[in-house]
């Protein structure tokens, strides 16, 4: 464990270490390159005589420098492009204007960020902990399902299409018949949901939903992107893989119940597979459950990982204005990267905080269960 | 004579994995059921018992539907006052529950809380040996394999202490040991079977033995004679194509291994000859520090050598340190210290890997190691995995019939050199695994439990194998727990002794 | 004891004997029905446009997987020989920076790979249409890679620790060959084919995210048109996302849904595409694990 956490300060401070000389040196080219820019045009600027407003004054200031500098037409007129940028840029560039507000890194911007950072932690940690939940709560689901034998709605349907026909209706009632199939449906458009981007889950409601709200950002953050379902599935396929293990077998012969129905006084109920802590007594599924658990715990630093890409996505795509990530987005594309550095670095170390919480609490359970404890 | 008889057919996407007509465990007896590994003893047993994967596998029992078959009274019944103890103790246990709590779940939750079964089992270790072991998560390395074991195993007594007073088995009372010796040493071994035993004098019950173990018979006819007509010896093998129950007379094992004599011709002439490999007796790998002797005692540290012609075998307890002794002999581990002489090439813990690369491994010394199914590629055909060895020539047909005629019969060589490893049975696995290093004819071959998995026919014809080879002058390291096999076939001469050394130089062994 | 639940009786109906090619063939299906509507509603220029945008998405999906699959393998190899000819120091150099990538969210590396991309394209390094893709793709597989690479070197952990390496070094047989040969291709290939089908399916979702989110643009010097079509830069369209924004009209107006496969075709196009190609690699990998127990 030390060595993971020297590991982690270790890449902590060698990342802080590059963004701050990065952002140094963006500065001063910034200032090297708006001085060298004003240097150039600057003693033509105040020409007396010379209005660059004017059509006329700009094709006789041509004429004139080609006369004096005959040899060097293009360079003639690169000087009044470098003009003419020049003068635009009074008017349309953001950082000149006069209530422009503070550009590039400041400690008024630096206070705005940490706001917009502290309710991005804050949404990655209600989401992160209420998809951990969710993803183990399915893939028991699932699990459950597996064990009964019914994994697919649509054979299901299928085969009580068969048992229907063969019984002549007089067994199985058309309600039985067409519940699976109606499952089924729910099933295809909750995928639709789950597998589908968030931007596009967002622009659907936009006009119906207030999008830019910080609860509509933690239920997409929930739902989109295929974030629980992947999850889900990691766990269900740890559940299964640890069904078969020897252990188990050795659990059903010490007569545990393998009885997986549903509410049987010796299955399992709904709310055993809801309810936290979750525990399954007298049951293999206690068994299985704690290994799954065990060893799915680590996953949580690639979900964490996946989950602020998911966010970051969110807030990139909807453009929501004052969150964190439009703001790193705008940074860029107005090239103010000293400000989109050092939100890349807050996201990083809310990435390394939390592969830190997660080594230590993994380090707690190993010490235990290695007998070292 | 009371039966329980099954006809069972056992299939996995629609390949047939085994089909037997008529398996019958005699109520009220014991039932050894012996066998080459991989034959289908276990699938049976696990079928009869109702443990198999109806999702998994399509089974039939008594023409019955499997699921059908689980819901009989006679499965209920039996998984009721039953118990199934399964090869391969370390999966077989939870490694994120305490092994006390293993003991004290389920069925188990009644039985005795002063645990005297373990404590009988534990004979020999100190008290609080056992209650420190009852405390931990099981791992890998701790307990050992053979305490694992023996957890399992007193699960099983426990279940046979909790049966009702009886005269006679009740229908539904089968106990069912799959392979309860593969961890354990011949002293846990034989306490076992003195416990096993014991009980099912005072409290008939069924039971059914399954082993690969043949020198279990002889622990039985010498220390068990009483029983010897409650005890039912049967062997399951595959022959003419199907797979058949037959009795298997304890006498053909027992004679046979009166019979055996000290292998290697060349045994007594090879004093005049040069050791082929020479190990110094102390060797310290992972902090231990073991130390070769020749007497069981430990008293006289000897050089180890091993001789053109002859074989040598190393006898320790189980969990001494036998296997890593001998890989640290192969240069497979590379820590601690050890000296060493192949011929005339000294090998130490600073011989570089690619000296071992050139010159030793496949070339001058290999080695058979004890898990077919790990040492073998289950993914390659036996043809695959003999023409992939990276021999000065090559073997064509003739030379792989000649190889595989070794080991395998005719028929069942053309049935198997095509197939997938992982299609073989373990038996077949353990003799591709011998066959394997036997290609290579290096002048060293280094032997981990060589007949591990191999029924008698199999034994016999591996012996008579490395026979010819000691006889065209390769040396042989032998490790077993086969002891009586091998103290007869090694001889005094060749046998050493492997002991811990601790600071009071008190033996292990 | 028996585990028991309800439907255990055999003989169930099955569509396909094997779920990875089911959803293959349901790909290929959904994707079919939806061309022939496109076809009958979806005007000619836009039904080209769909088509080339998949093309292009599909295509460096699947370059992301080989360069993937190769950077993975050879960081896998590497990370094993460094560790076991004992260059401590190189291979705690290595991990470092592996476990630096590991930590940064893959978006926000592509978003400065792209950022580096627009530089090079804006000053006509890059200047065909293919070039730009395939250094799209290079860039996603800068933040996928890692998966296979910790795939290669759990599948060789796994087999050290089993005498499987040890038995076939005794026999002489080279190093690499058992690496190489006996333990990736022969025993690890299901498993790689399930890492190439998640990464192909991840990449889908990352470069669809990314075309969408520099729709604003990653330059004040050139637009997003700049970069080959793909699905992602489709749907950041302005007539594709109107015709995302419709769906919520539905809310208000339910009759307005059927409004939606005729009128708004082009964006539900894309946003069906995306997340149907999502779900079928999903199912298609969860196939694979089923039949090879992954």
């Amino acid at each position: 464990m030390r060595r993971k956490t020297l590991e982690h300060i270790g890449s902590i401070a060698f990342v802080a270490a590059v963004f701050a000389l990065l952002v140094v040196i963006q500065k001063s080219r910034e200032i090297e390159a708006k001085s060298a820019r004003i240097q150039v045009v600057a003693p033509y600027l105040n020409l007396p005589g010379v209005d660059f407003n004017n059509p006329r004054d700009r094709a006789l200031f041509r004429e004139t420098l080609n006369l004096f500098r005959p040899d060097s037409i293009s360079a003639n007129d690169s000087l009044l492009a470098a003009i003419e940028t020049y003068r635009q840029a009074q008017f349309t560039d953001p950082r000149l204007k006069s209530d422009a507000g503070d550009r590039g890194l400041s400690w008024s911007v630096f206070w705005r960020l940490t706001g917009m950072y502290l309710q991005f932690v804050v949404v990655f940690a209600v989401v992160l902990g209420f998809t951990f939940y969710g993803a183990q709560s399915i893939a028991l689901y699932r699990f459950v399902r597996l064990k009964q034998g019914r994994e697919s709605y649509l054979e299901e349907f299928l085969l009580r299409v068969r048992e229907w026909r063969a019984s002549r209706g007089k067994g199985i009632g058309l309600s039985g018949v067409l519940s699976p199939l109606l499952k089924a449906l729910v099933k295809a458009v909750a995928y639709a949901v789950l597998f589908s981007p968030a931007y596009v889950i967002g622009y659907s409601l936009k006009t119906s939903f207030e999008t830019n709200s910080v609860l509509f950002m933690i239920l997409l953050g929930i739902v989109s992107n295929g974030l629980l379902i992947n999850y889900a599935n990691k766990f269900y396929t740890l559940l299964v893989a640890e069904g078969r293990k020897g252990y188990v077998e050795t659990a059903l012969v010490k007569n545990l119940s393998g009885n997986y129905r549903w509410n049987d006084p010796d299955g399992i109920s709904y709310l055993s597979i809801l309810r936290l802590p979750r525990q399954f007594p007298g049951h293999v599924l206690q068994h299985i459950y704690l290994n799954a658990r065990y060893q799915n715990f680590q996953t949580l630093k690639e979900q964490a990982s996946f989950l602020i890409t998911g966010l970051i996505i969110i807030e990139m795509a909807l453009n929501i204005q004052g969150h964190l990530c439009y703001e790193l987005l705008q940074n860029l594309l107005y090239r103010q990267y000293d400000v989109a550095l050092v939100i890349i670095f807050g996201v990083f170390l809310l990435v390394k905080v939390t592969e830190i919480l997660v080594d230590l609490q993994q380090h707690r359970e190993e010490l235990r269960y290695e007998n070292r404890g | 004579m009371d039966g329980l008889s099954f006809d069972i057919r056992i299939s996995a996407d629609d390949k047939p994995l085994v089909s037997i007509r008529d398996f019958t465990l005699a109520q009220n007896q014991i039932t050894l059921l012996l066998g080459e590994s991989g034959i289908g003893k276990s699938l049976i047993s696990r079928g009869v018992y109702g443990l198999l994967d109806p999702a998994e596998l399509t089974v039939s029992v008594n023409n019955l539907p499997y699921p059908e078959y689980l819901l009989s009274q006679r499965v209920r019944g039996i998984q009721r006052a039953g118990f199934f103890v399964f090869q391969e103790p370390s999966s077989h246990l939870n490694p994120l529950v305490t092994l006390g709590d293993q003991l004290r779940e389920g069925a188990l939750a009644g039985a005795s809380p002063g645990r005297e079964v373990l404590r009988a089992l534990w004979e020999g270790s100190a008290g609080q040996d056992l209650d420190s072991i009852l405390a931990v998560y099981p791992k890998p390395y701790r307990p050992s394999g053979g305490e694992k074991q023996r957890i399992l195993l007193g699960m099983a007594l426990e279940k046979i202490d909790m049966l009702p007073p009886a005269k006679r088995a009740g229908p539904d009372e089968l106990f069912v040991f799959d392979e309860p010796s593969g961890s354990l040493d011949n002293h846990y071994r034989d306490l076992f079977l003195t416990l096993l035993f014991d009980r099912f004098r005072r409290r008939p019950f069924t039971g059914l033995v399954i082993t690969h173990d043949y020198s279990m018979i002889s622990r039985i006819a010498n220390s068990h004679s009483d029983l010897l007509d409650r005890v039912v010896f049967r062997e399951l093998a595959r022959r003419h194509g199907t797979l058949q129950v037959s009795d298997f007379q304890p006498g053909t094992y027992t004679g046979w291994v009166k019979s055996l004599l000290p292998l290697g011709a060349l045994s007594q002439a090879s004093r005049g000859q040069e050791p082929l490999l020479t190990i110094a007796p102390d060797v310290e790998v992972f902090g231990r520090r073991l130390v070769i002797t020749k007497d069981p005692e430990g008293k006289v540290p000897t050089r180890l050598e091993v001789y053109p012609g002859s074989m040598v075998y190393v006898k320790a307890p189980s969990g001494t340190g036998k296997t890593t002794l001998v890989k640290r002999v192969m240069g497979l581990i590379h820590e601690g210290s050890i000296e060493a002489k192949l011929k005339n090439l000294q090998l130490t813990g600073a011989t570089p890997r690619k000296f071992w690369q050139d010159r030793i491994w496949g070339k001058r010394m290999t080695m058979v190691f004890q898990h077919a199914d790990e040492a073998l590629n289950m993914q390659s055909t036996m043809r695959e995995t003999l023409l992939g060895l990276p021999l000065r020539k090559p073997l064509d047909t003739d030379g792989i019939a000649r190889l595989v005629g070794d080991l395998f019969d005719t028929a069942e060589a053309g049935e198997v050199l095509g197939k997938r490893v992982r299609f073989l049975s373990g038996g077949q696995k353990q003799r591709l695994n011998l066959l394997r290093s036997l290609a290579l004819d290096t002048d060293v071959l280094i032997l981990d439990e060589p007949l591990n998995g191999l029924d008698f026919d199999s034994a016999t014809r591996v012996i008579a194998i490395l026979d010819r080879k000691m006889k065209a002058g390769m040396g042989l390291l032998v490790i077993s727990h086969n002891e009586e096999i091998f103290d007869a076939l090694a001889g005094d001469t060749h046998t050493y002794y492997l002991h811990i050394r601790r600071d009071s130089d008190r033996p292990s062994y | 004891m028996k585990t028991e639940g309800e439907g255990t009786a055999p003989a169930r109906p099955r569509l396909f004997a094997r779920k990875e090619t089911r959803w293959i063939f349901l790909w290929l299906g959904g994707i079919a029905v939806l061309w022939g509507w496109d076809l009958l509603f979806l005007n000619p220029p836009a039904f080209a446009l769909v088509r080339t945008a998949l093309f292009n998405s599909l295509l460096a999906s699947v370059l992301v997987v080989v360069f993937s699959m190769a950077l993975g393998w050879a960081s896998g190899l590497a990370l094993y020989y460094l560790e076991e000819r004992g260059k401590r120091n190189i291979h705690l150099a290595v991990t470092f920076v592996l476990n630096l990538l590991r930590s940064l969210p893959q978006i926000v590396g592509i978003l400065l790979g792209y950022v580096l991309l627009t530089f090079l394209i804006v000053q006509d390094v890059l200047r065909s249409p293919f070039l730009q893709l395939v250094s799209m793709s290079a860039v996603v597989s800068l933040f996928v890679f890692l998966e296979v690479t910790d795939l290669i070197r759990e599948r060789i952990a796994y087999y050290r620790s089993l005498d499987f390496f040890d038995a076939m070094i005794c026999c002489g047989i080279p190093e690499r060959r058992i690496i190489n040969v006996e333990i990736l291709r022969k025993n690890s290939l299901a498993h790689l084919v399930h890492k190439a089908v998640a990464v192909f399916g991840m990449a889908i979702f990352l470069q669809c995210s990314i075309d969408f989110i520099i729709s604003v643009g990653l330059s004040t010097d050139m637009s997003s048109t700049n970069f080959p079509a793909t699905l992602g830069s489709l749907l950041a369209r302005m007539d594709s996302k109107q015709d995302i924004l419709a769906i919520s009209m539905v809310f208000s107006d339910i009759s307005y849904w059927s409004s939606l496969f005729f009128r708004h075709l082009q964006g539900l196009n894309i946003a069906f595409m995306i997340m149907f190609t999502l779900a079928c690699t999903y199912n298609v990998a969860n196939g694979l694990v089923r039949r090879y127990h992954l």
